[in-house]
């Protein structure tokens, strides 16, 4: 027994998910990219919908030219944490950007966010301190749990009478506790029933941190989020999210509305022990911001393109991990073998979608996963409406 | 609030059940994970099917190390001892 010979059950799986075509269905290669809805896969140009760039800003006029100018006036990256040399004026104004688009006094931005999490929540909780989070939360809360030196205990998914349970039995020390829920989950795209989970932390004296990762540019009346389109950011005290989502960047930011929240950079190990985002990556985060902050044009466009293909897909029958029509349209299969069939036929189609399957999905679900964009035409709507009229013709998914 | 021992396996043995339905006869050595197949996923099902039988809170990291059903009978006892 080796080190290695653990892995075997990994190459099973891969090999059980290897497409009867040439293209595997994870890590699937991008042979070139040509915008934020088009790319090259095995030589064929495909629709892309599976790629989480919801407002299509990767391709921005304006995103990609502040990107150029801040590696011609400063360079290709930084070299140092942000603790050290890495500490530019482009970070620092990103921050007050953020903490402006929230109203809240502090706002500290991550080199991903995955590190978001990371830093935030490890350096929150700590030993004799409790962190209590939603079961199916992304592997970055997860893996933030493992790293701080707090208590972690999970409460069922979107539950909060059973939060409220758990929050109960740590009498007084429920104080001492961090919850940490996502607004809006990404393989099922299930909403969090957030106005009841914030009742019940507040209830216990609780702190709450709200991941919105994938909602972050897409809710609210400016976009920043269901915290805000809810009316919560003056009882909900963190929340969490990234570049790399509709800001069509990499890195990640957490915000708070406690002025303390500043000291983390003092003590959070993911955010100092780390080079800081390259400037070309902040100019373009500052942009995308700036872009998503002016106006609602793109998430009006993003929006009506959901609900065109959220009622077809109702139409034909399919299941979806959520009711609540979003950015992510996950359809569910109770076979493998379904859902790699209708994975590999949307991509003969000509269409990318994601596949994900067990033990990476929720409940042991078989998902094909959709993201949709503002920046997806009508036409490209249209096409992606057509191959699923294909496919359950075929398939048949209401029997 | 101290659970006896007959009561604790037989949860456990119970979340077992409803974590894994096809599941055939088990005894206490039986590995989690490479016997019975489990997932980290399914483990975490049946954790927080005990919990809400046992009404308590198993923290994460009590049940990291439980190997087998008897590891993981032993961490639930360590913890319904001390609610």
């Amino acid at each position: 027994m080796t080190l290695l010979d653990k892995f075997a059950p990994l190459a099973e799986l891969r090999g059980a998910l290897a497409a009867s075509g040439n293209v595997p269905s994870i890590a699937t290669p991008m042979d070139a990219i040509h915008s934020a809805t088009e790319g090259v896969i095995d030589g064929k140009t495909v629709l892309l919908a599976g790629t989480n760039n919801y407002l299509g800003l990767t391709f921005d006029p304006e995103t990609r030219a502040a990107a150029i100018k801040a590696v011609q006036e400063l360079g290709t990256g930084t070299t140092g944490s942000r603790m050290a040399s890495g500490n530019y004026a482009g970070h620092r104004a990103l921050e007050r950007e953020f903490a402006a688009a929230f109203g809240w006094p502090s706002a500290i931005v991550f080199s991903t966010g995955y590190q978001a999490n990371l830093g935030a929540i490890s350096a929150l909780a700590g030993q004799g301190e409790y962190l209590m989070v939603d079961a199916d939360s992304h592997a970055s809360i997860h893996d933030a749990c493992r790293l701080s030196m707090a208590t972690t205990i999970r409460f069922r998914h979107n539950d909060p009478e059973n939060l409220a349970r758990r929050l109960e039995r740590l009498g007084e020390d429920a104080k001492k506790t961090l919850v940490v829920v996502e607004s809006l989950y990404s393989v099922l795209g299930d909403r969090a029933p957030l106005k009841e989970l914030v009742d019940v932390s507040k209830q216990y004296g609780a702190m709450i941190i709200v991941d919105e990762a994938h909602s972050f540019g897409m809710y609210g009346p400016k976009g920043v989020g269901i915290c805000a389109e809810l009316g919560l950011l003056d009882r909900v005290d963190f929340v969490v999210g990234t570049f790399s989502k509709s800001l069509g960047g990499v890195g990640g930011f957490c915000v708070s509305r406690h002025p303390e929240f500043e000291l983390l950079r003092l003590g959070s190990r993911p955010y100092i022990f780390t080079a800081s985002p390259p400037p070309p990556v902040i100019a373009a985060a500052r942009a995308a911001l700036a872009r998503l902050l002016r106006g609602d044009d793109l998430r009006a466009q993003l929006w009506k393109n959901i609900e065109r293909f959220n009622s077809a897909v109702k139409r034909l029958g399919y299941r979806t991990g959520s009711n609540d029509p979003g950015p992510v349209t996950a359809l569910v299969f109770n076979e493998r073998a379904d859902a790699i069939a209708h994975w590999q036929g949307l991509l003969d189609a000509g269409i990318y979608t994601n596949l994900m399957v067990p033990p990476a999905t929720p409940a042991g679900l078989n998902i094909v996963r959709i993201s949709l964009s503002a920046a997806h035409s009508d036409a490209q709507i249209s096409r992606m409406i057509e191959a699923f009229e294909q496919l359950a013709a075929r398939f048949k998914p209401a029997a | 609030m101290v659970e006896s021992t007959d009561k604790v396996e037989r949860v456990v043995r119970e979340a077992l059940k409803i974590a894994c339905p096809d599941i055939g006869a088990v005894d206490g050595g039986t590995h989690l994970a490479s016997e019975l197949g489990l997932d980290s996923a399914q483990v975490m099902d049946m954790i927080m099917e005990i919990e809400d039988r046992l009404d308590i809170s198993i923290p994460v990291a009590t049940i990291a190390e439980a190997r087998t059903l008897d590891d993981l009978c032993n961490s639930v006892r360590r913890v319904a001892g001390e609610a």
